[in-house]
């Protein structure tokens, strides 16, 4: 987040895109619900009639994948309008007239045809975002998660930007980051393109400072990313994969082709605290230690980095992270010798700019926001403040393009995916928590009263869902959350496993799968 | 009597929620969210209130796993880290670094994601380095 | 006053009089719950008023109870203001501690808190230290109470249409003991929906606090959607007071009218 959680409370407008904030950022959604106690406008953009969009001023559903359409009519209108921020446009910004070239053609109307949002509400958004002192853009994965995501979110910071919303408190583009530390594995260099605190590993000096540290010889050679890796062990040319904590059998799109793609490995150690389904294809399974058995740090969705400290002893003869890593690598012959994660931290406060005052000490309390530089640094609590990055912030021109598969007579369907309140991800621990899993134990498919009755199905039936890729089976909820042609499932259920169906069509920049849409087909099942 | 609470944050999203695990004698009895927190200020969604629920799950993983004749055997640790150590030199050595890749994870801390990226990269020289942060 | 407690809690602890003390420690920059074993390691002690008065408050009953349920045969001193005393007082008349097990050291509750909280009664019988104020009237209940009936309705339904289900005022309720919960029953609430049913599942609930709600008001601190809880059962306690001339924990032993679960025959 370009801002912090917190600042939300305060934003005149805020505008909710793609995230369904009170299931899957419950705590964000706090301070949105308070931000409209104090008299906030609240704008909901989301393809399923969500939770927030019941308390929201102006509530649409675009179609699926057509968020980019739907931000330039709302652009073409504060234009049009004379809203935008001119100072802020003429001090920080730059290509505002390629960018307005391409807005010309997305009018209301035009825009409503695309998006089925109609022509009205994209002007009472445009009114209510353009006029706000401070306005604040929300958005998670159904932004990102499309072959389009980088233009969306580029589309979002033109929006920012044009408004003069960026760069001061309570406004911002703020992705919320999904998993706990999501944010701190990227910080951590967990990317094949960047050393620790985004140090691209194809400058020659940040490969310098590294092999000096590390006492090591390091490629510079850019790596390669999930989808590369699991495409390399189908063809060969990757041999061995080691994954701590993850579940690409669950979480990644066309499971059939992930389980191809991992019994093609000539090595696969799986790091896990409970037998998922991508350890049960490995050679080797190593018992990790649970957050609540180790210290260490977690950064969270506003960068703030914050102790995780140990209640109990390891469960079994299970081990922490850190321990297995550095015993595998002394194993290998690459010394470690850290004797707490405080020591590990302590070398990557050396090596990492925007961590380099976080010390263990300091974090005590509140937690420190990055950047913070040296010891002094009080942390960030929001970014580009005087100036951007790159100096000027850029405008992007971006014309809208239609999702990698469309519904046809043969799959009539869209399907979209996303998480429930009461579980997370691919279920690994929230459905090991009996209360959690007796709140909701199983998958569904949410479709409209009106296809149900059309395909003949009752409620609570189960039905088979397939798509160009694969099919499961599901019960189904019938509800108006949904529109006609939509359906929409959580893939937290290996069960009826939603990523056997989704597509793995990769947004060209961002390699991130469109998992927000796919054509299905859905049947009585037998 | 054992009896404590330990100030941790919580493991399920990003808003990184600061809560109290109440331990008695070793087992973790509840969930007490934290009231100074700046991010959750006394207050957590559903998973947070539960989320010592999983972690003493009779479930768990509690002893490495080895793959024999297409069975998994409970193993020793000395013989799982060998054979992990011993496999990942053999397949460097006849294909090179960049034929391994690394699942970094958004659910382990900061420590041993940079610990297993620095491992990826000084100790098998390759940048297949990612996680699961597009999905 | 915070010394006059930490002598208090050193004589009981060093007396072996109480196994231990369940107070509020400062520790990594933030006040949270405590069990307090040596006498001579009081200095982190603190009351809960880190910024404002009570803003670091705990339901320290409910971790008690799982102290008590463990080790039935210890005694354990226990920080109270008014309303955890209250607590003390009907959870025992509900048998869930035993009075002789529990010593609680009182402290009384300032103006600000009184006001704030809305108390009848914002000190503790058993008070160690503090200066006692006048109780507070239920002026959020008077306010509902003005307006009609149709825009009351709505206001509630309003606040409950914010509910993520957390159970959170459940969860943090030091009188919420129960081992099977109503709201967790899918033949009464359909589980799984956020919001819940409405208004059935607050109503749910307030029901189940009537004759039993002892105002501390954590439920309202732990709402994430700041749904004015607290005043929807003071209003619930109002009426069981009207009806019933009750008002759970103010008379010790004074069973509620709606308790069960001690009459001979009833488990």
């Amino acid at each position: 987040m370009t801002n912090s959680v917190a600042e939300l409370e305060n934003s005149d407008c805020i505008f909710v895109i793609g995230s369904n904030t009170t299931s899957s950022h419950p705590l964000v959604a706090t301070r949105i619900f308070r931000a409209k106690q104090k008299g906030a406008r609240l704008i909901v953009a989301d393809p399923r009639k969500i939770h927030l969009a019941l308390m929201a001023d102006t509530y649409v559903r675009q179609n699926l994948g057509t968020d980019v359409a739907l931000i330039n009519g709302i652009i073409h209108v504060i234009l049009e309008r004379g809203w935008q921020d001119q100072g802020f446009v003429e001090e920080r910004t730059e290509g505002i007239e390629e960018l307005k070239k391409t807005i010309q053609s997305y009018t209301p109307e035009k825009v409503s045809e695309i998006t089925g949002v109609s022509a009205e509400d994209i002007v009472k958004i445009a009114e209510d975002f353009g006029t706000a002192d401070a306005a604040s853009i929300v958005y998670c994965m159904g932004i990102t998660q499309h072959v389009t995501g980088v233009d969306n979110v580029k589309s979002l910071a033109n929006l920012a930007m044009l408004t003069g919303n960026v760069g001061k408190e309570s406004t911002g583009v703020n992705p919320l980051r999904g998993q706990n530390n999501v944010q701190g594995a990227c910080d951590m260099g967990g990317l094949p393109n960047v050393y620790p605190g985004y140090q691209a590993v194809t400058m020659p000096d940040n490969q310098k400072k590294f092999e000096s540290r590390w006492s090591a010889s390091l490629s510079d050679q850019v790596g390669r990313t999930v989808s590369d890796m699991l495409s390399g062990l189908s063809d060969g040319s990757l041999k061995a994969l080691y994954v701590m904590g993850e579940n690409p059998m669950l979480s990644d799109p066309d499971t059939a082709h992930v389980e191809e793609a991992l019994k093609a490995a000539e090595l696969l150690v799986v790091q896990d605290i409970f037998f998922t389904p991508t350890a049960e294809l490995a050679h080797v399974v190593l018992p990790g230690s649970s957050f609540a058995e180790k210290d260490g740090t977690f950064t969270n969705t506003e960068r703030r980095v914050m102790r995780v400290r140990k209640a109990i002893e390891p469960v079994g003869d299970s081990r922490p992270d850190w321990q297995i890593i550095q015993e595998i690598s002394n194993r290998l012959g690459y010394a470690m010798a850290y004797d707490s994660p405080e020591a590990i931290m302590n070398e990557i406060a050396e090596v990492t700019p925007s961590y380099g005052g976080i010390t263990y000490d300091r974090l005590e309390g509140s937690g420190l926001q990055w950047p913070c530089p040296d010891r002094d640094h009080p942390g960030t609590k929001f970014l580009h403040k005087d100036a951007f990055a790159r100096g000027k912030g850029m405008f992007h021109a971006i014309e809208f393009m239609p999702p990698a598969e469309t519904v046809d007579p043969e799959f009539p369907f869209w399907l979209t995916t996303g998480r429930i309140h009461v579980h997370y991800h691919t279920g690994t621990m929230t459905r090991n928590s009996p209360t959690l899993n007796a709140e909701v134990s199983e998958g569904f498919l949410e479709i409209n009263p009106g296809d149900a009755s059309q395909l003949g199905i009752r409620e609570g039936d189960e039905v088979k869902v397939i798509s160009r890729r694969g099919q499961i089976r599901v019960k189904t909820v019938f509800t108006d959350r949904v529109e006609r042609g939509l359906v929409f499932m959580p893939f937290h259920f290996v069960e009826s496993n939603a990523n056997a169906l989704t597509n793995p069509a990769l947004d060209p920049i961002a390699k991130i799968p469109e998992l927000k849409v796919c054509a299905v087909r859905v049947e009585k099942a037998a | 009597m054992d009896y404590r609470t330990a100030l941790t944050t919580c493991t399920y999203c990003g808003c990184g929620c600061n809560l109290y695990l109440e331990v008695l004698d070793g087992q973790i009895i509840d969930t007490i969210p934290c009231k100074t927190s700046p991010v959750n200020e006394g207050k957590l969604c559903i998973k947070g209130w539960n989320v010592h629920e999983f972690v003493q799950s009779p479930n768990r993983l509690t002893r490495p796993l080895l793959r024999k004749e297409g069975t998994f055997e409970e193993v020793s640790w000395d013989e799982a880290l060998e054979f992990t150590a011993s496999k990942l030199r053999d397949i460097k050595e006849g294909y090179g670094g960049d034929s391994i890749g690394f699942l970094t994870s958004a659910k382990a801390t900061n420590e041993e994601n940079y610990l297993l990226q620095k491992f990826a990269r000084a100790a098998l020289g390759t940048n297949n380095v990612d996680h699961c942060a597009r999905l | 006053m915070i010394k006059e407690v930490k002598k208090r809690v050193k004589e009981l602890l060093d007396s072996g009089k109480i196994t231990g003390f369940l107070g509020l420690r400062d520790m990594n920059g933030h006040v949270g719950p405590h069990l307090f074993c040596d006498g001579g390691d009081l200095e982190a002690l603190v009351l809960g008023d880190r910024e404002r008065p009570g803003d670091s408050r705990y339901p320290l009953n409910k971790q008690l109870i799982h102290l008590a349920r463990s080790y039935p045969e210890d005694t354990f001193g226990v920080l109270v203001r008014g309303c955890d005393e209250r607590g003390l007082k009907t959870l025992s008349t509900w048998n869930q501690l035993h009075p002789d097990k529990v010593v609680p050291v009182g402290i009384a509750c300032p103006q600000e808190l009184a006001e704030a909280c809305e108390c009848l009664r914002p000190y503790p019988d058993e008070f160690v230290c503090g200066e006692k104020v006048e109780g507070c009237p239920y002026d959020s209940v008077a306010q509902l109470d003005g307006i009609d009936l149709a825009a009351r309705f709505d206001h509630w339904m309003r606040e409950f249409e914010k509910c993520i289900k957390c159970y959170g005022c459940r969860d943090i309720c030091p009188m919420c003991f129960c081992k099977e919960c109503s709201l967790e029953s899918n033949e009464l609430i359909r589980t799984g929906d956020i919001p819940p049913e409405m208004p059935l599942f607050h109503l749910t609930r307030a029901v189940h606090m009537a004759g039993r709600c002892i105002d501390c008001g954590l439920c309202n601190e732990a709402c994430p959607a700041d749904i004015p809880l607290r005043t929807l059962y003071k209003k619930v306690a109002d009426i069981i007071d009207e009806e019933f001339h009750y008002r759970p924990g103010y008379v010790a032993d004074q069973k509620s009218p709606l308790n069960i679960l001690s009459q001979p025959g009833v488990e």
